[in-house]
């Protein structure tokens, strides 16, 4: 018995060493640093940084750029899901339910569809963010703007009007998220017994009653967990806005967000210590909101 | 990771409300700097070798990969060093990420030998300068020059370079290339349609009005996406209207500085030229789309640089003849005469203080600075060297020779500005709010009053260091 | 719908042209629909494909004019100047080596804490699986140097410094592990215990039940958090552009959006496209090869 017990002990530790010592020197470690150097005055050459407690924290509280930073992710963390969660599940619906095949199929062709529409997530997001420079093109050479030209409209700075280069970013957050959860949706979808549709389609209901009355209220644990997957998508970005926008989260500051002011701090004007800070606010608003989406999360469970 | 599509779910959330517990567990943990490894047994100096350059130890160079291209360093400095010191292995290099690239090498604490910190994305020389990672290059000045023993390096190029390569007291930045700024137009496209360089903003406005009329071109454009280069003409002719005082103020980050009646009256006049003659898309076009479209003979004028005709070679048609005009008097009363021109020695060569050879760092810029190097830069690269007479008896081309004739009109009336390579953060606020100016989203005061908020917020934060000159 | 069979039986159509009548006018509008977002996702990477082949002025001329001959060579340039072979080698050995080890070591740390319970189980999984929610962001700097740091280890730490593809590897398993362990630790949890206490009672040890029972159990959650990580590590931009500086070791990310930088100054967008093209296409590729295993296994991780 107690050999046994040392065995057991023994793989455990043997199975766990590895994993938890790469995760405390490369995770947790530099963790851990960043809130030490929040409070330090560090700009990242120097080998001593001194220490000036929470000066960049009063910093930051005026720093006006980052605070339209802030905004613009928030402005993400509502949008992106709402786009995303309406246009898939839109699709997820017509693929699965309310298409035109017999009684309650998907719509012909709708493998097809769920393939291509999934095109856009296997691409690396940098690609992404360089194809679409390109797409937006503000001249002739666009291809968005050419076909705008050509019927006599004013071609369209997709990302050099400050007014417009935001809602590109959102449109190419949402073109690359929608097919995974057109997929998402539609697994969520198979799962839900068929005869459910069809006796509610037998009873005369139209397709949006069918979709409000039976398909929403079955997804609705999926949409939720959606909605966590975006907004922590839309408070992480970084790459489409730091390769694809005009100075990096411009014109003007019209695109930028909290990942781009950390770097831009950091890399940019060597402020390690205050890109630490700033990324510590980042980090609170994470953990906001993953608190807050606990608590709403739980009180649907609650109403249910 | 940032990219990984999360999943997650509410045992997930839960978990990280923990976090901050973890943090609290925060042991203190600072970034270990190593020092310098470049203690070598020094090598004796002499006349000939004069910081004691070690056949043993490599030469790490890293060129921007720019405008200039890296040719020039490969095939002109590396080989004239190796003639001297053949024992010496040169490691070359050259990005156009200067920054990403080398930032970490120096927080790490082993950078290269020599750095051409040049580009969008150069190093910040305050930063550089603040930590003490620049060698001091005073040693180079006094030292003999290479091609005559009985020359100082100090007399063979322009004074300019010591002004502006000093930081702190210390010569630590050592400009290569003079550029010169200015309006750029194909002399070709304006003998054909016989338009002529205009001395005077209402000749430039009626060059403007009468281009666009014409239908042939737009009138103007500026690359949209960096609107440093339009700011930089706005600038240079309000030091022409009031005066170098008025950008020195600027660079001293003095109270109202950028709201001189000098600066608002030169603000609203490029407004009124964003506003009517601008090529459609401008705000949407970088530096290369914009000057490839003046190649093609889609817009006829354009802010750059000296750089510029090396920069399109490969797309400039060949009878294009580039041609550079300084910017034109404002009115007759303008406080500096016309040919006024905005010059600055650039193309930054840093020598890295904790570098493994800084001896050699410095001899390869000797090198550098000979009669021979020099000259065939300027030859090859088609540009104005900071070598005095480097340009001399050389066969150069038309923008070459057009920016030399203005910059030798000029005399005495050169004036430059350093805020923008002394607070990072002040540039980018010029970026941002200098293409709003040009696309209306700005009033001229607006404008003004905005770049004025920014340099207040600089002058008041103290973990920001202030510079002078 | 392009893929039309005309070799359905017959019954079914009649059946589908019995449905289309009662569903008729709403079925093609759905088809509009769907062909729309199909338009949507495939053009933009079509209209990338085509100015692979055009030369510099067509791209600089009329966005959808086709190309007056095909210039392959743009791809020889992507090829051979741009290095796009290159980085992708480099991708693929760092994703082949990260993603072996995150499911190796992930698996085994998720294993042991989903089944053996211990004294401080609990604090190490939620440790784990806190990382979910740090911005990658916040420990940049500080990972550097942790790495940095590595590379000063006597023996090994030549080959896990900086600029080095193991030393990435290792940062790469690390920061997979918050996901990796979350997943298949509920994996596990599901799995049915009965084979494994079996096995136990035959005399077989902790080791070998995990390798040879466990594992293959869990084949399907395994498949779909490997399919995550791979397509995680491979968009990967942020930590090697601050981990890889020496050009030779860039991985594609990097390399692509140093192209479009770089097309900036070298006038070269043909090559640009070209270099895109490659990116893209061997991912389409393979995403349609793998794409019934790719959807399933995406979807059975998500809705667990």
């Amino acid at each position: 018995m107690l050999f046994n017990r040392y065995r057991r002990g023994l793989f455990i530790t043997a199975f766990l060493a590895a994993p938890v010592t790469l995760y405390l020197v490369y995770v947790i470690s530099p963790y851990i640093q960043a809130f030490y150097m929040a409070m330090t005055d560090w700009r990242g050459v120097s080998a001593t940084p001194a220490f000036i407690g929470l000066e960049n924290f009063v910093r930051l509280l005026g720093d006006e750029i980052f605070w339209k930073a802030v905004t613009h992710n928030a402005g993400l963390l509502v949008l992106l899901p709402l786009f995303t969660i309406v246009i898939a599940l839109f699709f997820a619906f017509l693929l699965n339910v309310g298409g035109g095949g017999r009684a309650v199929g998907g719509i012909r062709g709708s493998k097809f569809y769920r393939v291509v529409f999934f095109f856009p997530q296997v691409l690396a997001v940098a690609v992404v963010a360089v194809l679409f420079q390109q797409v937006f093109r503000p001249d002739g050479s666009g291809m968005l703007n050419a076909p705008l030209m050509a019927l006599g409209a004013k071609p369209i700075g997709f990302l050099s009007d400050p007014n417009v280069a935001f809602w590109s970013v959102l449109g190419v957050l949402v073109w690359q998220a929608v097919g995974f959860y057109v997929v998402l949706f539609s697994a969520g979808l198979a799962s839900i017994p068929k005869d459910m549709f069809e006796a509610a389609q037998i009873d005369g209901a139209g397709r949006l009653s069918l979709f409000f009355r039976i398909t929403l209220p079955l997804l609705w644990d999926t949409v939720q967990v959606a909605w966590v997957y975006l907004g922590i998508i839309a408070l992480d970005v970084f790459a489409i806005v730091w390769v694809m926008t005009d100075q990096h989260g411009g014109p003007d500051w019209s695109t930028t967000v909290m990942a781009a002011e950390i770097y831009r701090n950091a890399f940019q004007y060597f402020r390690f210590g205050y890109a630490s800070a700033l990324g510590v606010v980042m980090f609170l608003f994470t953990v906001g909101f993953a608190i807050l989406s606990l608590r709403l999360t739980r009180r649907e469970r609650i109403e249910y | 990771m940032p990219n990984t599509p999360r999943i997650t779910r509410r045992e997930l959330l839960r978990s990280a409300a923990l976090v901050p517990m973890a943090g609290a567990l925060a042991a203190c943990a600072t970034p270990a700097a190593k020092p310098s490894a470049s203690s070598a047994a020094p090598v004796a100096t002499s006349a000939a070798n004069p910081f004691g350059v070690s056949d043993s130890k490599p030469l790490e160079v890293w060129i921007f990969d720019g405008g200039f291209g890296q040719d020039y360093a490969k095939n002109i400095h590396q080989p004239l060093f190796k003639s001297k010191y053949p024992k010496v292995e040169i490691k070359h290099n050259a990005t156009k990420e200067i920054t990403k690239v080398l930032q970490p090498r120096f927080a790490g604490g082993n950078p290269p030998d020599v750095i051409d910190n040049s580009g969008a994305n150069a190093m910040d020389f305050g930063a550089l300068a603040q930590d003490g990672q620049l060698q001091d290059l005073t040693p180079l000045l006094d030292a003999p020059s290479w091609d005559d023993p009985g020359t100082k390096v100090r007399d063979t190029i322009d004074q300019a370079v010591i002004d502006i390569g000093t930081y702190d007291g210390t010569f630590s930045v050592l400009g290569y290339v003079n550029y010169i700024f200015g309006i750029w137009y194909s002399q070709k496209a304006f003998k054909d349609n016989g338009w002529v360089p205009p001395k005077t903003w209402d000749e430039f406005l009626k060059l403007n009005e009468t281009i666009k009329k014409s239908g042939k071109m737009a009138p103007f454009t500026y690359a949209g996406k960096f609107p440093q280069y339009l700011y930089e003409v706005l600038l240079t002719m309000a030091a022409k209207i009031g005066g170098n005082e008025v950008l020195v103020n600027i660079d001293n980050l003095e109270d109202g500085a950028w709201k001189s009646e000098a600066m608002k009256t030169s603000a609203t006049a490029w407004a009124e030229i964003g506003a009517k003659y601008l090529m459609e898309g401008t705000a949407g076009l970088d530096h290369v789309q914009t000057q490839t479209a003046q190649n093609k003979y889609k817009v006829a004028m354009l802010p750059s640089g000296s750089w510029l005709e090396n920069e399109q070679k490969t797309t400039t048609p060949p009878d294009f003849e580039y041609g550079m005009f300084p910017v034109p008097d404002f009115t007759s009363s303008d406080k500096m005469p016309y040919g006024t021109l905005h010059s600055q020695p650039s193309e930054n060569f840093i020598v890295p203080a904790k570098g493994a050879n800084p001896q050699g760092g410095m001899e390869y810029l000797r090198a550098m600075l000979s009669k021979k190097a020099s000259g065939d830069f300027s030859e090859m690269v088609k540009t104005v060297s900071t070598v005095k007479g480097a340009g001399e008896g050389r066969q150069l081309s038309p923008g070459a020779a057009s920016a030399t004739t203005a910059y030798t009109a000029a005399g005495a009336n050169i004036v430059y500005y350093r805020w923008q390579t002394w607070y990072a953060q002040l540039k980018d606020e010029a970026i941002a709010a200098t293409g709003q100016l040009m696309t209306g989203g700005l009033t001229p005061d607006k404008y003004l009053e905005r770049l004025q908020k920014k340099a207040d917020e600089i002058k008041n934060d103290s973990s920001i260091k202030k510079y002078k000159r | 719908m392009t893929t039309t069979s005309w070799t359905v039986a017959n019954s079914r159509k009649l059946a589908r042209q019995e449905s289309r009548r009662r569903l008729g006018p709403m079925a093609i509008l759905s088809h509009v629909a769907l062909l729309l977002w199909t338009l949507l996702t495939v053009v933009p990477i079509l209209w990338t494909f085509l100015a692979s082949v055009k030369s510099e002025d067509e791209i600089f001329g009329d966005a959808w004019s086709l190309p007056a001959s095909l210039h392959w060579d743009n791809f020889a340039r992507a090829w051979d100047q741009a290095h796009i072979g290159q980085y992708m080698l480099n991708s693929v050995i760092v994703v082949a080596f990260s993603v072996s080890g995150t499911m190796l070591v992930g698996s085994m740390a998720a294993y042991v804490l989903a089944r053996y319970p211990f004294r401080g189980n609990r604090a190490i999984y939620l440790l784990f699986v806190s990382g979910l929610a740090f911005p990658v962001f916040m420990a940049l700097s500080p990972l550097f140097f942790v790495v940095q740091n590595m590379g000063n280890l006597p023996l090994i730490g030549p080959l896990i410094g900086l600029n080095t593809h193991a030393g990435l590897v290792l940062v790469y398993i690390a920061y997979s592990m918050p996901f990796t362990v979350f997943f298949l630790a509920a994996f596990f949890r599901t799995l049915p215990t009965a084979v494994a206490e079996a096995a136990m009672v035959d005399g077989a040890s902790h080791t070998r039940v995990f390798f040879q029972i466990m594992l293959p159990m869990a084949r399907p959650g395994l498949v779909s958090i490997t399919i995550f990580n791979i397509l995680g590590q491979w968009n990967q931009y942020q930590l090697p552009l601050v981990l890889l500086q020496e050009r030779d070791k860039w991985v594609l990310t990097q390399g692509i959006a140093d192209i479009s930088t770089a097309a900036g100054y070298d006038q070269d967008w043909s090559a640009l496209f070209a270099a895109l093209t490659l990116a893209i296409l061997p991912m389409l590729v393979v995403y349609t090869v793998f794409q019934r295993q790719i959807q399933s296994g995406l979807t059975a991780g998500a809705l667990k």
